[in-house]
């Protein structure tokens, strides 16, 4: 069973991970896929896997049940690990890499409640910082966010230019959507937000593309999508508006690279593309399904064009 | 079914023994389908008739599950298991409950009517009585002052005839039997030192009292009766040593035994000489197995490869029936009661939590407890026909009773489905593939390569459906990536975003030229990939601009100048122009863009403008002579006023524009897409006149707003002045280029921003212009338009972004001929007098690209090393180094 596909920065190629412990990384040119890389190492499901920005080459986290988060390098066509990381007490659920502003930084949300940040530092090692009980029972996703914050684009004044900050979002088994931010090398909640009434699934930031406001999507077990915009500089108050309520689990949430479409995928083995209209309303401008059952010829021969 | 169903209902209500129930169904009846009330209602119909029958509420689970064959498949089922095990445990008040042990435990055994639990370990040795809040302590064996190596145990089993007797395997290699129906405090009653080793496993026979078996280090087996005072019979493995002993359930005489060497042997225990059968299971030291309740001859190992095996020994060779992979070393192996498919195990380091496994679902636990703080060493089911009990002790001196109500699901935490956005727009999505999964013959097959299959779709088709069938089964996913339509298919902007997003990158023109030809340029670029809208922005920003720039003075020839800078023509007379306009429209009336006028319209006086409407009219597959003819009376006199004074309204139009976009698109995109006759039609190209004739006229018009536009049509409005300064027109144009921010198509606001240049760069606060900038130029290296980001880069306006030009771009050459370091020059050597970038293959000092071999440091014209590079592997130079010119 395939827990998580990703496609690198480029779209060239797409890595996914498996029940079957197994990571593979296929290569996608002209609508055809080989299978370029299977990475072993895992004891256990793999859950999620992540790209890095290419500036650091290619470089892939995944993370699974065996409580293990791997770092692989690809050097001259080959795959290794880079880093291991085994500091969680139970399964790994959702790995995320910062912005490449950061450098190489990594956020892991693990079923024991907590969430790592690894930081690669120049000498290649890594080191983790840990936030204990973020989440009770469990955190189930992490999303950073851009490393402009839009909050403090518009209204800042022409001013020294500020670094910017450390943000990531994280969704749990509380029901609860955080927002840690960055102090003094030392993480803290900045935000706790309730609106689901079951597990959180997935969250995703929005890319920040010219927005003028922070976005985050979040889904949950409950069946709902809410979308969260904070328009408030400081980053302190986001309002939630309800996206949709499917009838089932909704398990994913991504956003295109402009962060204007928004691509949701359910319980029901559908996925659905969301836009928000220019009267801030969303609509579903694409419904994709997988089309259960129905027949039809081979891919090869679709009609071209 | 509902009389039924009432009926059953009422025989409900007046069973009240179990009030519980009646909270019980009202939630899950409602909203159900008459089907699922009637069989929920039956099978708790069932449940409470067998549970009154049998007087136990422990014996439903598994009538249950033999009836309903495999409760896992059917969700409701399911659901009503959970429920079962609800009220069971609601009734029964059991818990997940712990206690404090004075010792690290090294193994547990249950009582037979699971009402006591014995805890053996290095220090411990324990009798519990399970009462229904806590465990109690009842007997403390290890009595006496002088505390002997023989208690000293590595594992303890109950009889599961006699409720009083106990043996317990010592490190030490003795083997001790305990009676607790002793009066006396020492309960101890026999003592066997025959092994020389550890013993690691002592098993009872089950259905004889007398029958003791135990596997010891030292690699031998042996029976004891315990009417005699020492060993019946020795079996000697001629492996190494054994780790575990199991009598089979399903064989009076034969056990099984587990080697550290990987090996599985089967005996008999008439036959003491050799064994009867013999594999190997496992890579490294088997340490667990046990043989499943029911009848099957099935065995479950547990080994240090982290692998749980299911071993079918009926058959004449062992055959592996399942294999369950977990995360760490396998040490002990129980089948869970009542459940066919289940097992627990838990590891012998690394992880503390207990797994139930479903073997046919081999990489995600059933369920897990995760009480312990320490590696877990004995575990044992409380009874044998309850699959919702199971004791466990570990290492962190702690005895657990877990429930399985409180256990953990992670399979309810994976994530069955993968989405990702591609950077092109595309969409990777991999579900759960098959609810066919249901027939068990399917599922899990052992050494199933479950690799997911893996295919392309273009268009929202559905895929074929033949392939997943081979793959189908619960545990198999279909990945799909699914791609935008394709670029004819128009129904959506949306759908083929990336694409133009990458044409319009590659083939907008942002510098080099005069201002207005940029802005027709990238106008009919946006207008052929259907981008109405950003078309119509770049015309907007020509007539602002452009005109506002061109002169205060309303002379139109110089005015002309600038509009035409590409063909030095352009300042000719009038009727050369016109004559040039519509040959020009009908010589590019073949092409279907309407935006092709927009170049035509590179006229400066009047009758130019006009010849060339008419020739814009006619591309506009011709509504009618009538039409054309008002059109051109239109132009004619809109083009009559050349002078436009500043009207009151000015300000008002000023924010019309800012929302006038929508609106305009609308409108515009009909336009090209309906090529029939009517009256929109009619707006529609006289709107689009209305904007050709101050495009014409180089009137700096700005009505451009639809509203603005119609009233065109019928009245001669009059417009702007070129006297109008730009300034005035800043908010707006920043407006316009916030609206594309927000919308996300930072494409369109750089694009402008750069083409604009100073003219509207003052406006934007350079932090936002910036993140513009960067937003966009990560776009562009998304898509690997280098070439574009550079240019970009190059042309911004924001001094931070130009500086992204200026990092890391520093080299150092040295000379290629006595390899000291340039200096300043960079191209002549201080030392040498020589050109240090001669070319090797034709001698000439190389002016532009020059390439090198990092190794030799030959090199020359990018062209010439190419060509020779191509030709042989050496470099051009003779120096007999091997170039690489990739």
């Amino acid at each position: 069973m395939i827990h998580d596909a990703q496609m690198d920065y480029y779209g060239t190629r797409l890595a996914t991970c498996s029940s079957d412990r197994s990571v593979k990384i296929f290569d996608i040119k002209n609508g055809s896929q080989i299978l370029a890389a299977d990475l072993r190492g895992h004891e256990g499901p793999v859950w999620q896997v992540a790209w890095a920005h290419p500036m650091f080459g290619n470089v892939l986290a995944s993370c699974s049940y065996d409580r293990k988060v791997i770092i692989w390098k690809e050097e001259g066509g080959t795959w290794d690990r880079l880093y291991e990381y085994d500091g969680h007490d139970s399964s790994v659920n959702s790995v995320s890499w910062a912005s490449h502003e950061f450098g190489l930084l990594l956020a892991c949300g693990s079923s024991d409640g907590s969430i790592s940040v690894l930081s690669c530092l120049g000498d290649g090692t890594w080191e983790p910082h840990k936030i204990s009980n973020a989440h009770t029972i469990g955190c189930n996703a992490v999303s950073w966010a851009p490393a402009v914050i839009p909050g403090t684009l518009m209204d800042a004044p022409s001013g020294p230019k500020s670094t910017p900050v450390k943000r990531f979002v994280s969704g749990g088994c509380d029901n609860l959507i955080k927002i840690w931010r960055e102090e003094d090398g030392q993480w803290a909640e900045e935000k706790k937000m309730e609106a689901h009434s079951d597990w959180v699934r997935d969250v995703a930031w929005a890319p920040s593309i010219g927005l003028p406001s922070g976005t985050i999507a979040s889904c949950s077990q409950d069946g709902r999508v809410f979308i969260w915009t904070c328009d408030d500089p400081a980053g302190g108050s986001w309002t939630p508006k309800l996206l949709h309520k499917f009838g089932d689990v909704v398990w994913h949430v991504s956003w295109s690279i402009t962060g204007n479409i928004l691509a949701v995928s359910g319980g029901d083995n559908k996925v659905s593309l969301w836009k928000e209209s220019t009267d801030g309303q969303w609509k579903c401008v694409s419904d994709v399904n997988k089309g259960q059952g129905i027949s039809s010829g081979p891919d090869e021969t679709r009609p071209e064009q | 079914m509902h009389s039924k169903g009432s009926m059953i209902f009422s025989w409900w209500i007046d069973f009240d023994v179990h009030r519980h129930a009646k909270l019980l169904c009202f939630p899950i009846v409602s909203g159900r389908s008459p089907a699922f009330i009637f069989s929920y209602f039956f099978f708790i119909y069932l449940y409470f008739s067998l549970q009154m029958l049998s007087n136990s509420s422990v014996i439903f689970p598994g009538v249950l599950e033999s009836m309903s064959v495999d409760l896992q498949n059917f969700s409701f089922l399911r659901h009503l298991e959970d429920m079962a095990a609800r009220v069971v445990q609601t009734f029964s008040g059991w818990r997940t409950m712990s206690c404090e042990l004075d010792g690290a435990a090294s193994a547990v055994a249950v009582s037979r009517d699971g009402s006591q639990v014995v805890v053996a370990g290095r220090n411990i040795l324990k009798v519990f009585a399970i009462e229904e809040e806590a465990f109690v302590e009842k007997v403390n064996l290890r009595v006496g002052r002088r505390t002997s190596v023989n208690y000293s145990c590595s594992d303890v089993a109950w009889h599961q005839l006699d409720d009083n007797l106990l043996a317990t395997a010592a490190t030490n290699g003795a083997v001790v039997t305990w009676n607790l129906s002793r009066s006396s405090r020492n309960k101890q009653e026999l003592l066997f030192a025959e092994h020389k080793r550890t013993v690691n496993k002592v098993c009872f026979h089950q259905a004889e009292l007398h029958t003791l078996l135990s596997g010891s280090q030292d690699g031998s087996m042996k029976c004891f009766d315990l009417r005699r005072k020492d060993s019946v019979c020795t079996f000697n493995g001629q492996s190494e040593s054994v780790r575990d002993v199991q009598f089979s359930p399903r064989d009076y005489f034969a056990f099984a035994a587990s080697f550290e060497n990987g090996n599985v042997q089967l005996w008999d225990l008439r036959r003491s000489d050799r064994c009867e059968r013999m594999f190997t299971a496992h890579n490294g030291p088997v340490f667990s197995c046990d043989w499943h309740p029911e009848d099957r001859g099935w065995l479950a190992t547990g080994g240090r490869d982290k692998m749980v095996k299911v071993w079918d020994m009926a058959s004449a060779r062992p055959r592996e029936l399942f294999c369950v992979q977990t995360i760490a070393s396998v040490a002990r192996v129980k089948w869970r009661p009542e459940r066919r498919y289940h097992l627990a195990t838990c590891s012998m380091m690394v992880d503390h939590t207990i797994n139930v496994w479903d073997v046919r679902r081999p990489f995600i636990p059933f369920a897990a407890f995760e009480e312990h703080r320490d590696v877990t060493t004995g575990i044992a089911w409380r009874l044998p026909h309850d699959p919702h009990l199971l004791l466990s002790g570990a290492k962190d001196c702690t005895l657990f009773q877990h429930i399985f109500k409180d256990a953990k699901r992670p399979a309810d935490r994976a994530n069955p489905e993968a989405l990702c956005f591609g950077p092109r727009g595309d969409v990777a999505f991999a579900a759960k593939e098959g609810l066919s999964a249901n027939d068990p013959a399917r599922r899990a097959l052992p050494g199933d390569r479950r690799n997911p299959f893996f295919f392309i779709r273009k268009a929202p088709e559905p895929y074929d459906a033949s392939l997943t069938q081979q793959h189908s089964g619960s545990v198999c996913s279909v990945l799909n990536v699914f791609q935008r339509c394709d670029a004819k298919e128009k129904l959506n902007p949306l759908e083929n975003e990336s694409e133009s997003f990458v044409e319009l990158a590659q083939r907008y023109c942002l510098a080099g030229r005069p201002f207005a030809e940029l802005c027709d340029h990238n106008a009919r670029i946006a207008m052929e990939l259907c981008r109405h809208q950003v078309a119509q922005t770049w015309l907007i920003l020509k007539l602002l601009y452009a005109g506002g720039d061109a002169s205060p003075s309303p002379a139109l020839l110089p005015n002309g100048g600038i509009f035409c800078g590409k063909d030095g023509s352009s300042g000719l007379g009038g009727d050369g122009m016109s004559e040039r306009g519509k040959s020009e429209g009908h010589g590019d009336g073949g092409l279907e863009e309407p935006n092709e006028e927009t170049e035509g319209s590179d006229v400066e006086n009047l009758t130019a403008s006009v010849g060339l409407y008419a020739a814009a009219a006619g591309l506009y597959s011709g509504n009618g002579e009538e039409e054309r003819l008002e059109l051109l009376d239109q132009d004619t006199t809109t083009s009559d006023f050349p002078e436009f004074s500043l009207p009151p309204e000015a300000f008002a139009l000023r924010h019309e524009i800012v929302d006038g976009p929508a609106g305009l698109e609308h409108l515009q995109t009909n336009g090209p897409d309906g090529p029939g006759s009517g009256d929109e039609d009619g707006t529609d190209e006289g709107m689009r006149s209305a904007c050709q004739g101050k495009v014409g006229g180089s009137t700096a018009g700005l009505g451009i707003t639809a509203a603005e536009s119609v009233s065109l049509i019928s009245v001669s409005q009059p417009l702007f002045g070129q006297t109008l300064p730009p300034e005035v027109f800043a908010p707006a144009v920043i407006a316009m280029l916030e609206f594309y921010a927000e919308r996300g198509d930072v494409q369109s606001t750089v694009s402008t921003l750069i083409v604009l240049g100073e003219k509207a760069s003052g406006g934007v606060d350079t932090l936002v212009q910036e993140h513009w900038y960067l937003s966009y130029l990560e776009l562009l290296q998304r898509f690997r338009l280098w070439d574009v980001a550079t240019q970009v880069i190059r042309l911004s306006t924001c001094a931070a972004i130009s500086a992204l030009n200026h990092d890391s771009t520093s080299l150092n050459l040295n000379c290629s001929s006595c390899r000291r370091a340039l200096g300043a020059k960079g191209w002549l050597c201080d030392r040498c007098r020589r050109c240090a970038s001669v070319c090797a293959v034709c001698h000439h000092a190389v002016k532009g690209l020059f390439v090198w071999c990092q190794g030799c440091s030959h090199g020359g014209h990018l062209k010439h090393m190419h060509d020779w590079l191509s030709a042989s592997p050496h470099c051009p130079t003779g120096c007999g180094h091997l170039c690489e010119y990739t």
